[in-house]
């Protein structure tokens, strides 16, 4: 059961901020201005546009190390526990675990990591804040977390994996609840990493339209709080995680093979822990990235799987591609769409494309939601979906 | 927990194969404990070619194993930092070429999940496939992740495994950071140190795992991660994890310690140790050097000491109170304590049925 939520990301510093947002199909996609790069003022990113300075002052986190991937963290993980009142004998309860996707770490410092990773003279304040795990154990560190804890890097389906390894922890008895999402910040490193690849888009990107030049990277947090269904009675109940999945596609280090046969597991595989047949999904928010291959691949593996393709939308396209928090984010408004049984519309899609001939959901609509699928797929291959349905 | 079937090892020492000697040991040059590469004659050489070197390291530990036993149902790595080298050497490209035009084979390999990716590929492995990347508690989560997997699917086989590598710069974050000596390594004085700082290590270890009890398989019966800096809290937790498992009525053959001459480590050490008085001590941070999923190295270790029923002379720290307990009594069970800068703690217990 989920029975609470936290997020921030480039259309909103908390749940209802974000929800607004969607429904009102607010882009909150614009040029990069945080740090300086080649990039600045040119390449469209879901950014926060809160300097990291101003996000220390307002989580008052002012102790040295400290990065923008940690605030982003902090700042949707207390919305999520204040959420699901967890109180501080439960956060420090070894029954509680806490499960972080994440691929950039510190690396968001790119100028601070070149000089300690090359230079032999004084190192700087993050000498222990670049790899993955500091923002979880700087958390673990703050909170007094004595239960199970883990960063998860599957690249793009980071948090989703996050979410999962969260949800068996409960199940197999290790932990009574999870606090489970991930968080990334937009860096230099990631920023000329797709660039290299050639995949990150010059326009706002297009999610599953015929003329989608590639995808916008963007930065943000999402946590969940899972809890027990016997532990969650009397409490605010967002949804219930009620399948999952983790597959590879094993064909390409970055890229989806042409029949989706990974997405296509990860899909199947999710209904069926689920217990759900095709037609039983409502809604999908898809992976959706708008690259050339993720989009096609994808409109390919779904209509391997459903008889008729359910409703689907890529929230990508108001916040951009979040990397490891996209599980996360995109699983927060999976629940946003099933607690107002409302869909949001996907943005900036023109045309289908040819062979597939999917559109996506264009406008804001009430709609009947039980189940809501939420796909996240990655470099190296990894795939995984989730479903959360109405309680 | 599970079994461990089959293992292979990566490390500064003659571990991997058939070349497995653990008798004779061979002093590291210099302060790194560097790894010997084997020749990896089951990846690709096209494949090979564009490996990083933590890649290198994990999946060419993996696919031998592989090729005894058969594609997995699942492959679950823990690793620190990954592809540390390529990832600092494409960053280093984003500087000096100031977010010019540059490759992405670097930025492709240096994901932390390149080596599950990359088994996975090579295998064309659809199944389970996650990298866990905790620093210190890497290679445990993805023991517990293993663990719950085979609980789910009985019948799956999993490999399960850790890397990790020196890379110029983690290396050099981690010596700035004070966590590093410099002095050349001398491993009659390793652990007599009374200064801070240990010597840097690298390596892999790949395991078979399943549910099957079988002639020679490695039980994992009990895993516990604590994370603190207070010796006493590891000190009570150590008790309760000897109370759980009942280690006082039947304690372990062999009590391997993760020690490894930082003299700001010890107190954790010994506040474990004193609560074993009586079972043999033996380390081996001599064979791995010291680095995250080091761990994984020691439960190598073990594997192979349960399995052989002989412990290298040079592993022992003492061997109370009976010098030649472990050769006159069958070795059923290793207890291992390791601990990674002074925060990240894990005991694991591990035995064989003779």
């Amino acid at each position: 059961m989920v029975t609470g939520l936290g997020i921030i990301s480039a259309i909103g510093n908390s749940v209802n901020e974000n929800r607004e947002a969607l429904i009102n199909g607010f882009c909150g996609i614009s040029t990069l201005e945080n740090f300086p790069s080649r990039f600045s003022g040119v390449l469209p990113c879901g950014e926060i546009k809160i300097s990291t300075e101003e996000l220390k002052q307002k989580l008052a986190a002012t102790q040295p190390g400290v990065t923008r991937t940690d605030l982003l963290c902090l700042h949707a993980f207390r919305q999520a526990i204040e959420d699901a009142g967890l109180t501080t004998e439960e956060i420090e309860s070894p029954d509680t675990a806490f499960i972080n996707g994440n691929t950039v770490g510190g690396m968001c410092l790119t100028d601070e990591l070149y000089h300690d990773a090359n230079k032999h003279e004084q190192g700087s304040e993050y000498l222990g804040s670049y790899d993955c795990s500091s923002v979880t154990l700087s958390i673990q560190a703050q909170y007094k977390m004595q239960g199970p804890a883990s960063t998860i890097n599957t690249a793009c389906s980071s948090s989703a994996n996050a979410i999962m390894f969260g949800a068996r922890l409960i199940q197999n008895g290790f932990a009574k609840r999870a606090i489970v999402g991930g968080v990334d910040s937009l860096a230099k490193f990631t920023l000329n990493g797709f660039n290299s690849l050639h995949i990150l888009s010059p326009a706002l990107c297009k999610p599953f339209d015929k003329d989608r030049q590639g995808l916008n990277l963007g930065e943000g947090a999402a946590f969940l709080i899972l809890e027990k269904e016997e532990d969650a009675a009397g409490k605010n109940i967002h949804a219930r995680l009620s399948g999952y999945s983790n597959t590879n596609d094993a064909y390409h280090p970055s890229s989806l093979s042409p029949a989706g046969d990974g997405p296509y597991l990860a899909m199947k595989i999710a209904l069926e822990s689920a217990g759900l047949l095709p037609q039983e999904i409502d809604f999908i928010n898809t992976h959706g990235t708008g690259t050339e291959n993720n989009d096609e691949v994808e409109s390919k593996a779904m209509i391997r799987i459903f008889e008729i393709i359910p409703t689907f939308s890529s929230t990508k396209s108001n916040i951009g591609h979040t990397l490891g928090a996209a599980g996360a984010i995109e699983a927060v408004y999976s629940i946003l769409n099933l607690k107002h049984q409302e869909i949001y519309p996907s943005l900036n899609f023109n045309e289908p494309q040819a062979d597939t001939g999917l559109v996506p959901v264009r406008e804001y609509k009430q709609v009947h939601l039980k189940h809501i699928m939420s796909n996240s797929f990655g470099f190296g291959g990894n795939c995984s979906s989730l479903i959360f349905s109405k309680v | 927990m599970f079994y461990i079937q089959e293992s292979t090892c990566i490390s500064s020492q003659s571990t991997f194969l058939n070349k497995i000697n653990l008798l004779e040991y061979q002093v590291p040059e210099g302060n790194k404990f560097s790894v010997k590469e084997p020749s990896y004659e089951d990846i690709p050489e096209k494949i090979l070619r564009r490996m990083g070197k933590a890649v290198r390291l994990g999946v060419g530990a993996a696919m031998p194993l592989i090729a005894g036993s058969g594609n997995p149902d699942g492959i679950i790595i823990g690793t620190a930092n990954g592809g540390m080298e390529d990832c600092i050497k494409f960053l280093n490209q984003i500087i000096e070429y100031k977010e010019g035009l540059l490759t992405p084979t670097n930025f492709v390999q240096s994901t932390a999940n390149a080596v599950a990716g990359q088994v996975g590929m090579l295998l064309k492995n659809n199944g389970y496939n996650i990298t866990h990347v905790h620093r210190g508690h890497s290679f445990e989560n993805a023991m517990l992740d293993a663990a719950m997997h085979l609980a789910q699917y009985p019948d799956a086989r999993l490999l399960l495994g850790a890397v990790d590598e020196i890379s110029a710069y983690n290396y050099n974050i981690d010596l700035l950071a004070g966590w590093y000596k410099t002095t050349a390594i001398n491993p009659a004085e390793i652990y007599k140190s009374d200064k801070p700082g240990s010597y840097p290590g690298e390596g892999s270890a790949m395991f078979i795992v399943d549910n099957k009890k079988q002639q020679g398989s490695v039980r994992i019966d009990a895993l516990k991660t604590i994370t603190s800096n207070d010796p006493q809290l590891v000190r009570h937790r150590f008790h309760e994890f000897i109370t759980l498992n009942n280690l006082q009525n039947d304690p372990p053959g062999l009590y391997l310690s993760g020690e490894n001459g930082d003299s700001r480590m010890m107190h954790f050490y010994e506040a474990c140790e004193t609560q074993i008085e009586k079972v043999p001590v033996a380390r081996f941070k001599h064979i791995s050097g010291e680095f995250a999923t080091a761990s994984a190295i020691g439960l190598w270790l073990s594997a192979e000491i349960l399995r052989s029923q002989e412990v290298p002379v040079h592993m022992w720290k003492h061997q109370q109170p009976n010098p030649m307990a472990t050769q006159r009594h069958p070795l059923h069970k290793i207890l291992i304590y390791n601990n990674h800068k002074a925060l990240q703690h894990s005991f694991m217990l591990c035995s064989i049925d003779l």
